[in-house]
């Protein structure tokens, strides 16, 4: 699917030069003519990326720019402003409302693409989809700090991982071309490293068509939003704040590099499409689950499966996440008309009977067990009694 | 600021945008130099307020209208569909114009806000302030193809 890009200006003449601009991209272009226009779409359609204009009639730019940032489902599109003022107090103005980048009018659509371009990937139209790969797939990850320590916490916080990491202690000639010629699939740069070195790497790789695509991270102590806010506004794509939260970096590395996961989750076996959850179930794996169980479950009934079978023997107790994913799951079998089973241990039967949630949730033993209940009628079994005493 | 040093900007931004967004050169005449008169025309005006109050009109023959409009939005004549089409893109193109004017307002401490183009079409009609004002008309030759900008400011 192409990347969404929604703009926002009363002006359609505006609206049709970015189309324009962008009709040899893999994009969905949706327009809107107002804020109120604009938000309404925004909800609906969850762009990518927004093309604001900064002054229009019934709700101007940055009245629409201030109810985005206070939605937590829309607060994390980035929002090019376009505006036809570029005075020294509204471009400070601009820069200070959040937004990623903006672009003064008059402008030529080449600049409109490269400022997009910066910020989402842009593919060209009919461009052969990349070769997806796998979380379990080496990786070559460069970090760019010029403290040994980070360097061994990354190897040792990601040594659950095939990724190898190579470093950098410092931005010269040497390094950008070590890049050039030879691109590590991701970068994490020291945005503390000194005459601001990180944001001319960031700069030089994205100058570099070779290189544009890369996604380079910000490294960054978790107090120093100044920093932080500079590097989004210039277009890294994301942050890492020290100290690291090592299951929070790998979810941002998935996402950037579009990892597959869903081989952690999902499994079929048979005519059975079996989902696993992790012994420690963190939001991470739940979010990732979540993500992907709906076109799996699809899938899997369009490749003829018909049974559904929710693993959770593995962790050691019942949460409210847990919880929440199983009834998504027990909705989505409802309305795929899948028969479904859970698989748990006995301390996780006792526990889902005292929830009202998940009193009734059917268990077996083992995924063997489940797939005979389940493969043996209309119904599955009535559920398991709690072991008396 | 006056009058005057808004038209010495005008002067810079109309070739300005002009370039960037039609690739057209736009060139200022002499201020002494017969103003053309045009039959059928197309009139963009956006206001400004604040240190200054004025405001800026754009006025092509309908003809030159229609070829701004196609050459914006990569069109024929024939694709144009209708006035609507035409209206918007010279609202948008006097927009770009004051934005650039309004932005060295503003950095010379002359801070102001812009109202949303409006556009009027007709033939043989003039706007004429209702209060005294002081006016500069601009002309301007692009592509043998002549447009006049006038800025009005409130004395």
């Amino acid at each position: 699917m192409g990347v969404k890009i929604l703009t926002v200006d009363d002006s359609k003449t505006i609206r049709l030069i970015v189309a324009r601009a962008f009709k040899t991209f893999d994009t969905e272009i949706l327009e809107a003519s107002n804020g109120v226009e604009g938000l309404a779409v925004a909800s609906r359609e969850k762009p990518d990326i927004i093309l604001l204009d900064f002054t229009m009639p019934v709700m101007d730019g940055m009245e629409m720019l201030g109810k985005l940032k206070s939605n937590t489902d829309l607060k994390s599109i980035p929002v090019v402003m376009l505006t036809a003022e570029a005075g020294r107090e509204n471009v400070t103005k601009i820069a200070k409302m959040g937004v990623r980048d903006y672009i003064v009018k008059p402008f030529k659509e080449e600049l409109v693409v490269e400022r997009v371009g910066r910020i989402v990937e842009l593919m060209p139209r009919g461009a052969t989809v990349a070769k997806i790969r796998r979380y379990d797939d080496p990786l070559n990850l460069l970090l760019v700090d010029d403290k040994p320590a980070i360097l061994e916490q990354l190897r040792t916080g990601l040594a659950d991982t095939p990724w190898t990491i190579t470093s950098a202690e410092q931005v010269n000639l040497s390094l950008i071309e070590r890049i050039t010629q030879n691109p590590p699939d991701l970068i994490l740069a020291s945005l503390s490293l000194p005459s601001d070195a990180a944001c001319t790497l960031f700069q030089k790789i994205r100058n570099t068509i070779k290189t544009q695509s890369l996604p380079i991270f910000g490294l960054s102590v978790k107090t120093e939003t100044d920093e932080q806010v500079r590097a989004q506004q210039l277009g890294f794509t994301g942050i890492v704040t020290k100290p690291i939260d090592f299951n929070d970096l790998k979810a941002k590395i998935t996402r950037a590099l579009n990892l597959d996961t869903t081989y952690k989750y999902f499994e079929r076996q048979a005519n059975v499409l079996v989902i696993k959850v992790p012994t420690v179930c963190t939001s991470v794996a739940t979010n990732e689950i979540a993500a992907n169980l709906r076109l799996q479950a699809k899938e899997a009934v369009d490749a003829g499966i018909d049974k559904l079978v929710m693993d959770i023997s593995r962790p050691k107790s019942v949460d409210v996440t847990m919880i929440e994913l199983g009834l998504r799951v027990v909705r989505l079998c409802q309305e795929l008309s899948l028969k479904y089973i859970f698989v748990g241990s006995e301390p996780i039967c006792r526990e889902c009977i005292n929830f009202a949630e998940t009193k009734d949730w059917r268990f077996a033993n083992s995924i063997e067990e489940a797939v005979g209940q389940l493969g043996g009628g209309t119904r599955v079994s009535p559920p398991k009694e709690p072991v008396a005493g | 600021m006056a009058v005057n040093d808004l038209a010495e900007l005008l002067k810079c931004a109309v070739p300005e945008v002009f370039s960037t967004m039609l690739s057209m050169e736009a060139s200022p005449q002499p201020a002494d130099a017969p103003k053309p008169v045009f039959d059928a025309q197309v009139a963009g005006a956006v206001g400004f307020t604040g240190k200054l109050d004025g405001v800026v009109y754009l006025f092509t023959p309908v003809s030159f209208a229609r070829l701004i409009t196609g050459r914006l939005l990569g069109l024929s004549d024939n694709e144009i569909d209708g006035d609507d089409m035409v209206n918007d893109a010279i609202g948008e193109l006097t927009n770009m114009v004051v934005g650039h004017v309004k932005s060295r307002m503003c950095d010379r401490g002359a801070a102001c806000v812009m109202t949303i183009p409006s556009v009027v079409r007709g033939s043989h009609f003039s706007i004429t302030p209702v209060s005294p004002t002081d006016s500069r008309t601009l002309h301007f030759v692009c592509q043998d193809q002549h447009l006049l900008v006038q800025v009005l400011v409130k004395p």
